[in-house]
């Protein structure tokens, strides 16, 4: 992490098409925005299809340019599903980064076809932790269905990435920017999964 | 929640938001006061038109999903000749189809400002190949804007309007894939409403403006082009994304341009040689502000050219060098500095540098180790078509007839749409080459491996004739293409096929909605881009229309009757069409039309063959020997219950 001076933060939330991830990338961009920031938030994401890898690259800070964060250059890296929280912690987890996971899985086609194994959880946070990275991995799905929708597991996990306290940003504003940006009628679902997220990691 | 079509509109300049390069696009031209907004969808240029959709409504202005990208460019260029403002916008490859228009309107140009918005893409994440379209402004002899941030892509659109204007020609945006779909802050201009009364005046400036073999006729209006020329080469060497960065005593220099000069910056300030070089960032690829790159020349003993496509910047640069400063050292990608093919980065530009400063990246190599150990873990996910897919059927199908009528070696020519996913492949695996001289048959063993052949749209239905014509006798011929597909591109193709005797079988997968790009009408959905209803048109229609005999309709969930109806045209001796129709799943479930069934899974009649598995729907698992349905994805379609062979699979009462 740099300074607090110039704070500035390289962020991946890596998921599974359908699961929330662009949404969440957006709530950090605007609440960096809100607080003064810039934001660059790089997304890859190609077909309407559910189910396909996404990751969004999160950079907010005062002297950013470039919508991809360098190789190794990831402080967090927020994962709605294991395997795509591996998957952009080996290429972008900077060495002494977090990798911050959901443990519930979605498995691969290449997996249900008997094609590819999945890799257990141990395997995952081993791996991490030989690159240098600390690994929390929390039950961000069950707490999801205990706020209420199951949907909202990406603010679940929003919320933990802010219990973190690496964040740049102040809790207010981003439960602000949440309320701001969901649908009218999951906001009371939506700000019980951050306070749950926030809760099991703080 | 601030309605995002309401965000769009807000006439609050200064205002900071968070904006996807495309919706920046759109914003430009909003806040230029457009006048009639055309497209057609691609990815990753999708967004520039929905977005001006969301807007036009509550502005005021035309906005459309045209049927392809030449009608959106002609009908976007009839508003320009008409001195109203216009965009067109498509995707790199969308560019292909106006080039016949693109290269005559510039002969004698427009009244009202005509952007052409283009979102390249490359690395070929959602395209099929990577071109760079800077070359058409080239080639077209009009200047192109390529923005190398959100911010810019709104403000260059919002100018470009303007640039057009004054020039009386079109005007290029280039964008790029990571930055029409990245976001990043845009500050908001003011919204301009230039009152403008569509007008017509047939010898506008020139005699026969708008009539390229009216006198003087097309030599000289090319030279009325050229003559545009030297007052753009002057514009472009004050407009603020050209800047010059020259302070102290550089040791080299870096020409950048869009997106390239993101990613330089970036790199410079990685290896920490802000003070130690010379900074030209480019907003115009073409025509190149030429002042500048030789005061840049005359300043440094070596130059790094940084851009995303070919050495369109670079090759400039070289032909100035010659005479502006013949013993600078200049690297690029035709130097090999910089990589030829694929997208550009970060870490690449920080490599060139270093390079070019003789310095050395620091490197973990005992943590690289570690990471080609850890890659083993790292499971694909491969692309797939989503749980209840229409096309599941349909493919499903087509494979079950083929296998009984479609002979030794079936040909099966695909199209670009979903639907394509039908000839992704599974990940990883590897294929034998082969060097036969008799034609050969692969057996599909996953659902995703029924396409030979793939380009572009409209293809498959050409190939097919091409095939059909050189007298192909091993195996059936086949032509898959979508709803949208056909109304873009496919309908001469179809018109040719009947004209010219072709046979073979035509399979229309129609499931009523442009998919791919994200859910977007089109003719045989209904509703026009701004939510109006319409006349829904029929690819049977049509295709009766055009002289086609043989034309049957089915549901694609209905395994049985789809199989049956394309063994039927498949053995027929005519041009066959068949319409598999069934509306996309996710816009059902969207809408709410569409009711699940729940479904229930035998595990004591699974038997483990695993053919439900070569179905290929994602909500299907199988685990430790026996095939299961995903709670989570498996939506109720229940046409798996057809193709289980055991009654494993059944729907509940």
């Amino acid at each position: 992490m740099k300074k607090e001076k110039t704070p500035e933060l390289n962020l991946i939330i890596a998921g599974v098409g359908g699961q929330g991830s662009i949404r969440a990338s957006h709530i950090v961009g605007i609440a960096a925005i809100q607080e003064g920031m810039r934001a660059r938030v790089g997304e890859t994401f190609g077909a309407a299809m559910r189910g396909g890898a996404v990751a969004s690259h999160v950079r907010i800070g005062k002297g950013i340019f470039a919508p991809l964060i360098a190789k190794d250059g990831a402080e967090i890296v927020l994962a709605l599903e294991p395997l795509e929280g591996l998957r952009n912690a080996v290429k972008f987890l900077a060495k002494g980064g977090l990798l911050l996971t959901n443990t519930h899985a979605w498995m691969p086609v290449d997996v249900n076809i008997g094609r590819a194994e999945y890799p257990t959880l141990e395997a995952i946070k081993g791996a991490v932790e030989k690159l240098g990275g600390e690994v929390v991995a929390i039950d961000a799905t069950s707490l999801a269905q205990q706020a209420g929708n199951v949907r909202t597991m990406n603010v679940v996990m929003l919320g933990a990435l802010a219990g973190t306290g690496k964040l740049p940003i102040s809790v207010k504003t981003l439960k602000e920017v949440v309320r701001e940006n969901v649908p009218p009628k999951t906001i009371e679902a939506n700000l019980r999964a951050f306070e749950l997220g926030f809760k099991t990691i703080q | 929640m601030t309605e995002f079509a309401d965000l769009i509109v807000e006439d609050a300049p200064g205002k900071r938001v968070l904006l996807m390069g495309n919706e920046a696009i759109a914003r430009g031209a909003i806040e230029a006061g457009v006048g009639v907004a055309t497209s057609y969808p691609g990815t990753p240029a999708s967004e520039i038109l929905e977005t001006l959709a969301l807007a036009a409504p509550k502005l005021g202005f035309h906005a459309e999903w045209s049927v392809n990208e030449k009608v959106a460019f002609e009908v976007a260029a009839g508003a320009a000749i008409t001195g109203v403002r216009a965009l067109t916008s498509m995707k790199n490859a969308g560019l292909n189809w106006v080039m016949d228009m693109f290269m005559t309107l510039v002969y004698g140009g427009v009244r009202g400002g005509f952007v052409i918005a283009v979102g390249d893409d490359p690395d070929a994440h959602y395209s099929s190949n990577e071109q760079d379209t800077r070359f058409a402004a080239f080639y077209g002899e009009i200047p192109c804007l390529e923005p190398a941030d959100p911010q810019e892509a709104r403000e260059m659109t919002r100018y470009a309007f303007e640039l057009s204007e004054r020039l009386e020609l079109p005007v290029l945006v280039r964008s790029v894939t990571r930055i029409c779909h990245a976001s990043g802050d845009v500050e908001f201009g003011k919204i301009e409403k230039p009152e403008r009364k569509p007008v017509f005046d047939r010898h506008w400036k020139l005699p026969w403006r708008w009539n390229v073999y009216g006198p003087p006729g097309p030599v000289e209006k090319h030279r009325w082009l050229h003559g545009q020329m030297p007052q753009i080469k002057k514009l472009v060497e004050t407009i603020p994304w050209n800047k010059l960065e020259l302070r102290g005593k550089p040791i080299f220099g870096i020409i950048a341009s869009g997106l390239g000069a993101s990613y330089a910056r970036e790199a410079v300030k990685m290896l920490g040689l802000e003070n130690k070089v010379a900074f030209l960032k480019l907003g115009t690829p073409t025509p190149l502000p030429e002042q500048l790159v030789g005061r840049m020349l005359k300043s440094v003993k070596s130059v790094l050219v940084v851009e995303e496509g070919e050495p369109l910047v670079e090759l400039q640069v070289r032909g100035l060098a010659k005479d502006m400063n013949p013993d600078v050292k200049l690297l690029g990608k035709l130097t090999g500095s910089m990589p030829p093919v694929g997208e550009i980065n970060t870490n690449i530009v920080a490599h060139a540098l270093a390079k070019l400063v003789k310095r050395k990246l620091p490197a973990d190599q005992p943590r690289e180790l570690i990471k080609d150990e850890i890659k083993n873990l790292v499971t694909p996910r491969s692309s797939t078509l989503c749980a209840g897919c229409p096309h599941l059927g349909s493919y499903w199908a087509l494979k079950l007839a083929l296998r009984k009528v479609g002979g030794k070696v079936p040909i099966v020519n695909g199209d670009i749409g979903c639907y394509e996913q039908g000839g992704y492949g599974i990940v990883g695996k590897e294929y034998k080459l082969s060097f036969s001289t008799e034609s050969v048959r692969y057996p599909i063993d996953s659902p995703y491996e029924t396409l030979d052949t793939n380009y572009i749209m409209g293809g498959g239905v050409g190939l097919m004739q091409g095939q059909f014509q050189a007298g192909y006798k091993d195996g059936a011929i086949v032509g898959v293409a979508g709803d949208s597909t056909f109304f873009h591109a496919c309908i001469p193709a179809v018109i040719n096929a009947v004209y010219n005797k072709a046979k073979g079988l035509f399979l229309v997968m129609d499931n009523e909605w442009t998919a791919m790009t994200g859910h977007q009408p089109n003719p045989a959905t209904g509703i026009t881009a701004t939510k109006e209803e319409t006349k829904l048109l029929c690819v049977e229609d049509v295709a009766k229309a055009c002289g086609v005999e043989f034309i049957q309709t089915v549901d694609p969930f209905d395994l049985k009757t789809t199989t049956a109806a394309i063994e039927e045209a498949l053995k027929s001796d005519k041009f066959a069409i068949v319409v598999a129709r069934h509306v996309c799943t996710l816009q059902a479930q969207r809408q709410k039309k569409f009711v699940g069934k729940r479904m229930i899974f035998d595990r004591d009649k699974c038997t483990g063959c695993k053919i439900c598995v070569t179905f290929g729907c994602p909500g299907i698992i199988f685990k430790e020997g026996k095939a299961g349905l995903d709670p989570i994805l498996c939506n109720g379609c229940g046409m798996c219950t057809e193709v289980c062979p055991t009654g494993a699979i059944r729907v509940e009462e």
